[in-house]
């Protein structure tokens, strides 16, 4: 992959669904138009943890309208894993697709078919269930004590149920070695996801056994084999589609309501939609985890790392699914040179929301202890932080602590260096909210550093591809991409354009259908561009192998006399010299004698998973009267590789700063002590950012080049999010003086956002 | 259960409609079920993330929680009363030239009240753009390329393009 001028990858096409967007006419699952559906919805606990002994649907089966109704009895009762992951003793199977024991709040008891969503609620009024309530236990000190109840005693007998590991060199050693050690604890809340459109699905199993699912997905692969093991069914009779998404951020990485929408379906025997209500959503779905990290860092009296050691605690909530898998991951997440670093991460049943899958996995925890602990660590040496990030990040050929690849890219240097050229620019502008020498405002800059992944960094990332040829020369490409939102399918049909030396017009682009598309590995772990990426720049060649190879028939050539460059067949034939463009040499071979349909395919197993890298900066002015913040300016500076589409990157750079900022601010999943519950049920009390929260925002991408990446690039998804928290909390520290351990900010700080 | 029926009329996109409802049924669920206009979308029902916006009589509304029966001979339009003739609304042009749609579920939403803020402000500074569009949440882009692309709207607009 040569660094010559392209003609589309690295330039900002608009993605190609976004006329039907503007227009109203991209089709979500919700606007499906299924002929005989019926509607079903989820009797959910009201208790965080209660035994069930009783359950009597006499009542609800004889309300008009109710076609059926499914109670723990009448349901398959193996655990399973929901998460969206390969086969992974990381994976625990311990939840049910119905229970009589429920863990927590949302917890699924029995589920209803009816005519109408009015019908369905009546029903699931109708349904009498006795509850025995029990304790229930939701912080992680709570469910770690010894005397604490185990929420799953069959999968261990304590609520830490996996812990993960990881040990370079002798941490030991390097404190002893350390001039200066630091240490804290540090503490982030459970927040969620909100997609604008909830989870839901429509299911449909008929009388001869095929399952058909329209949901919006992320990892339709893995949860076709996780349905096809639960139900009992071959992967050949499961159909899983995506239509349009209305986002993900990791919240659809597992499964939810499919499979209790596949039993209605087959109880009934008719399609059966179930959606989400937005409070379903908040605590029946996933959430991020809540995280505890005690954080130890030893340093030269030159301000060198020595010695890094974490102890983590993750809430996991009722139910694992992803939770040993993202700890895993959080231990892969130090962009810093250091030759003495422990980590170890426990997973804590709770009966909290269930924690899942969330933009990031791990890495914003870590990365808010680690970045706001550095940070303190460069004040004591009286040390700019900017400095202490340069003298001690990771460099190209290194490796990420606790990783065993080497770094083929890396432009942490390049990134700091940009970013500190536009906060100059900023602080030149000399515009301030500072209005008077006596004035109670400071303001002051805040910076960290973060990394993410080019797919899973357990290097399980898969993908393949299809191209169709038409016989006109444009293309068809098949991936079984489940493009949320990010603009993957726009991204990866850039890749195939650019290698046939085609319009991005000559391009259309079918994906997530497991019956139709190819094998793909889900959109998590920030894996399209260069996972998916990389099945498709594969595929594409095996278009242009095929093409070469028809057209040596056609000439009666050998492979000296043929050569593809720069998007043409140049051809030395004994008759004559000729060059052919793609299309010329498609339309040659295709109506002919010995004519050749061509097809591309692809199978790509990533054996790196090459980190992208950002730098985010916060200016904040901090008033010490009121002891209100205002966030003024971030700066965010990336390494991504080449970039595929730069318009893209820079929205996936400014949501990820808006997510970030939430965190960091003013998102938190909410327990209410007395009421056992949790209380920020809708977007009135569970508060993201608007567009008036939002300051001046910065964005800039790095030249940088991944020498495994598909025309160099790394992806961009999930790391943007990572290091905005610790950037604000920095600017904050710095401008109050105070120790900040915990977020979000609203419980010490007033916010301010009007200009 | 069967509730008595309401007759009403609205007129949706320049067509008029005669319907009848349950008394609880919400604008949105009329437009989304009744008239199958799927393209304003259902995000929280309870007026808090804006998906839901159409234009009534001239005001930008919730649609989930407008009764259906208040909607009654009112003038409603929803997103797909935008484009005429098969020709993109301005601002429908600049979310996509400015990359302002990413998974698009809060995209109608922000158009409509986007063309409700330049139906009565054709000129707004950035502060008018961020508090018109407050209510509309959005959680992919971060709002920068959708107030970018509200402020070209309101350039191109007044050129007349």
């Amino acid at each position: 992959m040569e660094k010559n001028e392209l003609k589309v990858v690295g330039k900002g096409y608009p993605r190609h669904e976004a006329m039907e967007k503007v227009t109203g006419s991209a089709c979500y699952t919700d606007d499906l138009v299924i002929p005989n559906l019926a509607y079903g919805a989820i009797l959910r606990s009201p208790y965080p943890h209660a035994r069930i002994s009783s359950i009597d649907k006499s009542e609800a089966e004889n309300t008009p309208g109710v076609l059926g109704i499914l109670l723990p009895k009448d349901v398959p009762s193996r655990l399973y894993n929901s998460s969206g992951n390969p086969p992974s003793p990381l994976a625990v199977s311990d939840e049910r697709i119905l229970t009589d024991h429920p863990l927590h709040v949302g917890d699924r008891i029995a589920a209803v078919a009816a005519e109408s969503p009015a019908a369905c609620r009546e029903g699931l009024s109708k349904i009498s269930v006795v509850y025995e309530p029990l304790t229930p236990v939701f912080e992680i000190d709570k469910a770690i004590d010894e005397n604490a109840s185990c929420l799953h005693p069959e999968i261990s007998d304590s609520n830490i149920f996996k812990t993960i590991k990881a040990e370079e060199g002798d941490v030991e050693a390097g404190f002893k070695a350390s001039e200066l050690v630091m240490e804290d604890c540090f503490t982030t809340p459970a927040v969620s996801h909100v997609c604008l459109e909830t989870v839901g699905c429509i299911c449909y199993y008929t009388q001869d056994g095929r399952l058909t699912i329209w949901s919006n997905s992320q990892t339709l692969f893995h949860e076709r084999r996780i349905l096809s093991e639960i139900l009992g069914l071959p992967e050949s009779k499961i159909r899983i589609i995506k239509p349009a998404m209305g986002g993900g951020f990791g919240s659809r990485q597992q499964l939810h309501n499919q499979p209790v929408g596949a039993l209605l379906s087959k109880l009934v025997n008719r399609p059966v939609k179930i959606f989400n209500s937005r409070e379903e959503e908040m605590v029946g779905t996933c959430v991020r985890h809540e995280s505890k990290c005690h954080i130890k860092t030893g340093v030269s009296k030159e301000g060198l790392l020595q010695a890094f050691q974490a102890e983590v605690y993750h809430n996991t909530g009722a139910y694992g699914t992803h939770g040993p898998i993202v700890l895993a991951a959080q231990s892969k997440k130090l962009p810093y040179r250091i030759s003495h670093y422990r980590y170890e991460g426990n997973c804590v049943y709770t009966n909290a929301p269930v924690a899942g899958a969330m933009r990031g996995y791990g890495n914003p925890q870590i990365s808010f202890a680690r970045e706001v602990l550095f940070d303190r660590i460069a004040r004591r040496l009286k040390m700019d932080p900017v400095e202490f990030r340069l003298k001690n990040h990771i460099h190209p050929g290194d490796r990420i602590p606790g990783s065993p690849l080497e770094l083929k890219s890396c432009a942490l240097r390049e990134c700091i260096e940009a970013g500190e050229k536009i906060r100059k620019e900023i602080d030149d502008r000399k515009t301030s909210d500072i209005t008077n020498p006596d004035s109670d405002i400071v303001e002051s800059w805040g910076v960290a550093l973060g990394m993410h992944t080019s797919g899973p960094s357990n290097n399980t990332g898969m993908s393949s591809a299809a191209i169709l040829v038409n016989d006109d020369g444009s293309a068809n490409l098949l991936t079984g991409s489940a493009d949320m939102g990010q603009g993957s399918e726009t991204a990866l049909s850039q890749i195939v354009a650019e290698v046939l030396g085609i319009e991005l017009n000559d391009v259309t682009v079918t994906s997530a259908d497991t019956l139709y598309t190819p094998f793909e590995m889900g959109t998590f772990a920030s894996s399209q561009a260069y996972v998916a990426g990389n099945a498709v720049f594969a595929a594409a060649e095996d278009v242009v192998e095929n093409v070469k190879t028809a057209l040596m028939k056609y000439y009666k050539i050998g492979p000296e006399a043929i050569v593809w460059k720069d998007g043409l067949f140049q051809i030395a034939a004994p008759e004559e010299k000729i060059s052919l463009t793609f299309k010329e040499a498609i339309a040659k071979i295709t109506f002919v004698e010995n004519g050749t349909i061509i097809i591309g395919r692809s199978s790509f197993k990533a054996e790196h998973s090459p980190p992208p890298f950002a730098v985010c900066w916060a200016k904040v002015a901090f008033d010490k009267l009121t002891r209100s913040i205002k966030i003024q300016h971030i700066i965010q500076v990336v390494d991504v590789g080449r970039p595929l589409n730069p318009d893209i990157i820079t929205g996936q750079i400014e949501g990820g700063i808006m997510m970030g900022l939430g965190y960091a601010l003013m998102e938190q999943v909410t327990i209410d002590k007395r009421a056992s519950k949790p209380s920020a049920n809708d977007l009135l009390a569970y508060r993201i950012p608007s567009s008036m929260d939002m300051p001046e925002i910065h964005t800039h991408i790095v030249t940088s080049f991944e020498p495994t990446g598909p025309f160099g690039a790394k992806s961009v998804g999930e790391m943007t999010t990572v290091p905005v928290a610790p950037a604000i909390v920095n600017a904050v520290a710095a401008a109050s003086g105070d120790d900040i351990s915990s977020l979000p900010l609203t419980k010490y700080y007033n916010i301010i956002n009007r200009r | 259960m069967t509730h008595h029926q309401i007759a009403i009329e609205m007129d949706v996109n320049g067509v008029r409609h005669h319907i009848n409802v349950a008394p609880g049924t919400t604008l949105l669920e009329v437009l989304r079920e009744h008239l199958n206009l799927k393209g304003t979308k259902h995000g929280c029902g309870n007026g808090e993330c804006g998906a839901c916006t159409v234009i009534m009589n001239g005001k930008a509304v919730n649609a989930c929680l407008v009764l259906a029966v208040r909607a009654n001979k009112k003038r409603i339009t929803t997103i797909e009363g935008l484009a005429s003739n098969r020709q993109l609304h301005p601002i429908q042009k600049e979310f996509i030239e400015n990359g302002a749609v990413q998974c698009g579920f809060c995209t109608p939403g922000m158009i409509i009240s986007a063309k409700s803020l330049l139906d009565e402000t054709p000129e707004p500074d950035r502060d008018d753009i961020k508090e018109a569009l407050s209510g509309n949440l959005c959680r992919c882009s971060g709002y920068q390329k959708i107030v970018q692309a509200v402020a070209s709207a309101s350039q191109s607009m007044k050129r007349g393009a």
